[in-house]
């Protein structure tokens, strides 16, 4: 990573946030009670998920035959939303595997949650294939294995059973290289937490200590793992499309499908992304960690990616009549004008033009903008296999068997059963792992932090000979500072050690350093200068009543710090008692 | 250090040599052409070379666009090579504008679209499929087409490249969070020229490469040929750094760049073989005789340049770039680096010559042969299935049950009816021979040396085949009189390069080379006040 940051880059941590900053921010969502959202969402997510359950019974009790699928039109709403489901999950991989190995710093505010999205609509699509059986007590049938079946084995030709392969692979990958980054945090988590909740994380955490050795396994397993992923995305995007190119309907195919459904699949993968995201950080408070760059960031990556997917299009419009075959006119002709031109309509004008919208920078950096074209676009994706799926088979080679399909209650309860499960998952994942990841995010600070770059960075930073130095040693500085954290399993204890170094680098002033008090942040000890407040004494002899009143007054953010303490360390900082001090921040916990 | 680049006399002298053994390659090329060809083998040089050196300069422009568009940094202190490389466009639009001379006044048939006749139902030439794409393959669309978005990309490369060097002597936003103006001004153009280039580049490889073979057609083909292109300006770039590095230039750009480097030119090869692979893969599963041919033409006719395409961008790439410490070692990435940009440069020969060289026997055996009908492997006419005929789709359907085996089918036609097709049904026997695809490269191998007698030896591989081998060569398609091997013909400056294409194509590199020397004289190396200089020094440090 580079050390030396060039000016024109915006800060992707905001609010002056020290490395304890982080941890709290972050971790301590799982460690309280959920608020009410969690909850409303959590009982909506069950009911989603009991009445797409109920849908699903029905159909196997009932059969297939509770659905609308016909002899022609085969493939109806299950396989639309399996791929539909199997293309959102590639973000994820593309965030930690990709722009890992491009070295995008802004990776780290959204890759945690991205990568379980990825878990998650995983789970969700590979339910498909086993629900379209019909009779799921079969669907080891798909499975080839040396058996009794005599001749009886899967279609090794067909690239449905490829996609098998794929996808498993890619689910195993994703997970490892998901759990890998979770272990460091889970440790960290471990070691603000006690009893039996302790236990838990201990276990899950592997026994992670810190220790630079650990750090370097890390580094490079998670290397190797974004090596493998990266070809993995385009693999399973690419037999996905196989799946359509192949299979849909003799004759037809283009072949610009591969490439052109790993963009569509990055596309919708990072909308619902943002989907989540806008949520999250407003229920969770992590704007500060979410910003507005990262949101313009993946608005761009879905600007180009929609435009690629719209190039492709076009493509095969054109080259559909440049062809002068007459099988591939007929198939794109019955796209745009054909019974279901208006899923096409809808394809067009959710991929290819609402994505157009984000060539403006405020609309880029428009929460409400982003979040309403965020769900148009995966409308819109939804439709796109659909469009390839049902209006190419709707209209075969034979025309009495033409036919029109539209789903039965059963179908779309089953894909509500999908949107129940995600979102239970999601929001339990929120519940018991940071949605953010903590390590990596610090690993960023010292060159994304507010307070290190852009226009509100402090002074001293502005000597750019300074900076290089003091940067570079600090950055090396924050694999310790976790080290620390996870091996003393006290975190207070390295975050005095981290705020000791900031009064190294920090100049020489009258002023005390007020954040040598537990509890208190670059931002809180503003207050208090603004209040008047400029050294441990004045703190000492400041009554916890006015310090309350200086913290309400600036907000909710600030409302929940208690002070209790502060006067009380205060005193023990001016008096020079530090082992003292020490000690006893040791015994608190953020100031509590 | 020395910040700035002196076109040197020696260097010139290269180039010029270089153009020279070019134009001595051309001239040679133009005299012993054989009757009635044309001068195709020239011309095709000619297209080849252009679309070439034109892409890499294209590619340029558009790598810098997303480099801007992307706030990339690492690769500052080396974006003047970039750039240097996107002043040819000019030279690509001129040599562009040669082909379209041509084309007007008929001295070279690369496209068959643009014969005579081919469109009027009256003719004898007329081929209605042809006729179908007349609106977007004819000689005005070409030309405004071609030269209209080639031209306004040259506005795009002469805009950044203005953007950039303009920087170099105003430090104004040195030190600024909001960058410099110029900056801020070339964030715009590079987010404008990114939808332009994406959106118009696949009506040029249309009109320039893909309108060769006139029936054919393919939605990935414009995608897989611009990263060919990507390919080689990246391999390019290898090459000038480590060039101008040699000179004492860009002390700034260490070895960490290079290995960044060679990381896209793995990862890019990569990504060239995937779409290679896509299009491939596709079009034969799906078995649309209509796209087949061409792979079937290449796989039989071409299998060193098919195969040869492979190993050359795929295979060794992969090998030996995967290693980390490959990529750190100058003399391999340079070794890498020529090797990719030669086997690019056979990947667009491919693209382009077996279209012509089909066009030529077409043209030359005109003898009542509908048009549709395309050289088998044996130069026998293979009618591929003209479902199109009296404007009544006529359901494609397979007439050889051994077909169906291995996939390969050609779906021959045997409605004599119209008087057009030749049915050779003999030619059958390839057909079954999808087993033998490593015993026709090797038998072509021995073509390269010239080894006309080794053909009773190439029999002997064709896997038992042999009988329907014998079936072939009796139409003395092939001109030059070496119309019988194994794996279908062999002419010199169509299955292999010769020495008037390897001649030629070093008269293109010393004109490429010209124009980025001439370029890159006039900035200076390291754009200083660039505002990810610093960054681009201290890259990974």
């Amino acid at each position: 990573m580079s050390a030396v940051v060039a000016k024109v880059r915006k800060p992707l941590i905001e609010g002056y946030k020290t490395y304890h900053d982080i941890t709290e921010d972050i971790c301590s969502p799982t460690e309280k009670v959920p608020n009410i959202w969690w909850i409303v969402g959590m009982v909506a997510s069950l009911s989603l998920l009991a009445f797409g359950g109920f849908c699903l019974l029905y159909t196997i009790w009932f059969g297939i035959g509770t659905w609308n699928l016909n002899r022609t039109i085969g493939w109806g709403w299950d396989i639309t939303n399996f791929v539909w489901w199997i293309g959102i999950g590639h973000a994820g991989t593309l965030i930690s595997a990709i722009l890992l190995l491009f070295r995008q710093k802004w990776r780290t505010g959204v890759n945690r949650a991205a990568e379980a999205m990825t878990i998650f609509a995983v789970i969700c699509a590979a339910m498909f294939p086993g629900i379209h059986t019909g009779r799921p007590w079969f669907d080891w049938f798909m499975f080839p294995y040396p058996n009794t079946r005599g001749p009886l084995w899967v279609n090794f030709n067909s690239p449905l059973l490829w996609d098998l392969f794929a996808i498993s692979t890619y689910f195993t990958v994703s997970l490892l290289f998901w759990y890998t980054g979770l272990v460091p945090d889970l440790a960290t988590l471990r070691d603000r937490s006690t009893g039996m909740r302790k236990k838990i994380y201990n276990f899950f955490s592997f026994g992670w200590t810190g220790a630079a050795k650990h750090w370097q396994r890390w580094e490079s397993l998670s290397l190797i793992l974004a090596g493998l992923a990266t070809p993995l995305v385009l693999s399973v995007h690419t037999i996905v499309s196989f799946d359509f190119a192949t299979s849909v309907i003799p004759g037809w195919h283009t072949t610009i499908f591969p490439p052109y459904f790993v963009a569509g699949a990055i596309f919708s993968g990072f909308a619902m992304v943002l989907t989540l995201m806008l949520i999250t950080r407003k229920v969770l408070k992590l704007e500060e960690y979410i910003t507005l760059e990262h949101i313009e960031s993946m608005n761009k990556i879905i600007l180009l990616t929609g435009t690629i997917v719209g190039v492709a299009y076009l493509t095969e419009l054109f080259i559909a009549w440049y062809s002068g075959y007459v099988y591939e006119q007929f198939a794109f002709y019955n796209r745009a004008l054909g019974p279901y031109w208006w899923s096409y309509f809808a394809m067009m004008s959710c991929n290819v033009l609402s994505p157009q919208f984000f060539w403006f920078k405020k609309i880029r950096r428009s929460i409400v903008w982003t979040f309403v074209l965020s769900i148009v676009v995966n409308i819109g994706m939804w439709f796109e296999r659909f469009v390839i799926i049902a209006t190419t088979l709707a209209r075969d080679y034979l025309p009495s068997s033409w036919s029109y399909y539209s789903p039965t209650w059963v179908e779309v309860g089953v894909y509500i059963l999908t949107f129940g499960l995600f979102m239970t998952l999601f929001l339990i994942f929120c519940r018991v792992a940071p949605v953010i990841a903590v390590a990596e995010v610090k690993s960023i600070l010292k060159s994304s932090g507010d307070q290190y770059v852009g226009p509100n960075a402090k002074e001293h930073h502005h000597d750019d000979h300074h900076q290089d130095e003091t940067i570079a040693a600090k950055v090396d500085d924050v694999a310790e500072d976790t080290t620390y954290s996870s091996s003393s399993g006290v975190s207070a204890e390295t975050d005095t050690q981290t705020e000791t170094e900031e009064v190294v680098v920090a100049p020489p002033s009258a002023k005390d350093d007020l954040k040598k008090v537990e509890g208190i942040g670059p931002k809180i000890e503003g207050l208090l200068n603004d209040a008047g407040i400029y050294t441990w004494r004045q703190l000492a002899n400041t009554k916890v009543e006015f310090i309350k009143e200086v913290l309400d007054k600036a907000g909710p953010r600030y409302r929940i710090h208690d002070p209790g303490t502060w006067p009380k360390q205060a005193e023990m900082a001016a008096d020079g008692l530090w082992d003292e001090l020490k000690k006893w921040q040791d015994e608190l916990d953020g100031g509590k | 250090m020395n910040n700035n680049f002196t076109f040197t006399g020696s260097q010139r002298t290269l180039t010029f040599a270089l153009m020279a053994i070019g134009l001595l390659a051309l001239l040679f090329g133009v005299f012993t052409s054989p009757e009635g060809t044309h001068q195709a083998r020239v011309w095709s040089n000619i297209l080849h070379n252009t679309a070439f050196f034109m892409g890499i300069a294209f590619i340029s422009t558009f790598l810098i666009a997303c480099k801007i568009s992307a706030y990339s940094g690492w690769h500052t202190n080396f974006k003047r090579i970039l750039e240097a490389f996107s002043m040819f466009l000019p030279i690509g639009l001129l040599l562009v504008l040669i082909i379209v001379a041509g084309l007007w006044t008929g001295s070279h048939h690369l496209y068959h679209w643009a014969a005579d006749g081919i469109t009027d139902p009256n003719s004898a030439n007329y081929d209605s499929i042809i006729d179908g794409k007349s609106k977007l393959l004819n000689p005005i669309m070409y030309t405004v087409g071609t030269l209209g978005i080639i031209g306004l990309w040259t506005f795009f490369a002469f805009k950044f490249r203005s953007l950039s060097v303009s920087e170099d002597k105003d430090d104004h936003g040195v030190g600024k969070h909001e960058g410099s103006s110029y900056w801020r001004s070339s964030k715009v153009w590079a987010a404008i020229f990114l939808p332009v280039g994406g959106f118009l580049s696949p009506f040029v490889i249309l009109w320039l490469i893909m309108s060769i073979d006139s029936h054919w057609y393919s939605t990935m083909f414009f995608w897989y040929t611009s990263a060919s292109w990507l390919v080689t300006a990246v391999a390019f770039t290898i090459l000038f750094i480590i060039y101008l590095k040699s000179l004492g230039h860009l002390q700034q750009v260490s070895d960490e760049h290079l290995h960044d480097l060679g990381k896209y030119l793995f990862g890019f090869s990569v990504f060239w073989t995937y779409l290679w692979f896509s299009q491939f893969m596709l079009i034969w599963y799906a078995n649309v005789g209509e796209e087949t041919i061409y792979f079937h033409t290449r796989t039989r006719q071409f299998p060193v340049l098919f195969y040869g395409n492979l190993i050359m961008n795929f295979a060794l790439p992969f090998l030996i770039l995967v290693a980390n410490s490959t990529k750190r070692m100058y003399g391999i990435m340079t070794f890498m680096a020529v090797l990719l940009i030669f086997g690019h440069w056979i990947d667009f020969f491919q693209m382009i010559k077996p279209g012509v060289y089909e066009g030529l026997h077409h043209h030359s055996h005109d003898h009542g042969d509908g048009h549709g009908s395309i050289i088998d492997l044996d130069g026998k006419p293979v009618n591929v299935s003209k479902y199109q005929k009296d404007g009544e789709p006529v359901l494609v359907q397979n007439d050889h049950g051994h077909d169906h085996k291995d996939g390969k089918t050609h779906n021959h036609d045997h409605d004599h009816g119209d008087g057009k097709a030749h049915n050779h049904d003999h030619g059958d026997g390839h057909h079954h021979a999808g087993d033998g695809h490593d015993h026709e490269g090797k038998d072509a191998h021995g073509h390269d040396h010239g080894a006309h007698d080794a053909h009773g030896k190439d029999k002997g591989h064709d896997h038992g085949h042999g009988e329907h081998a014998a079936h072939g060569h009796d139409d003395g398609h092939h001109g030059g009189g070496h119309g019988d091997h194994g794996a279908g013909g062999f002419e010199m400056g169509y299955h292999l390069p010769g020495f008037i294409e390897i001649g030629m194509f070093l008269g293109f590199l010393g004109l490429f080379l010209y124009v980025v020397f001439t370029a890159l004289s006039r900035a200076s190396l390291i754009p200083v006040n660039d505002t990810y200089h610093d960054e681009s020094t201290h890259h990974h440090v």
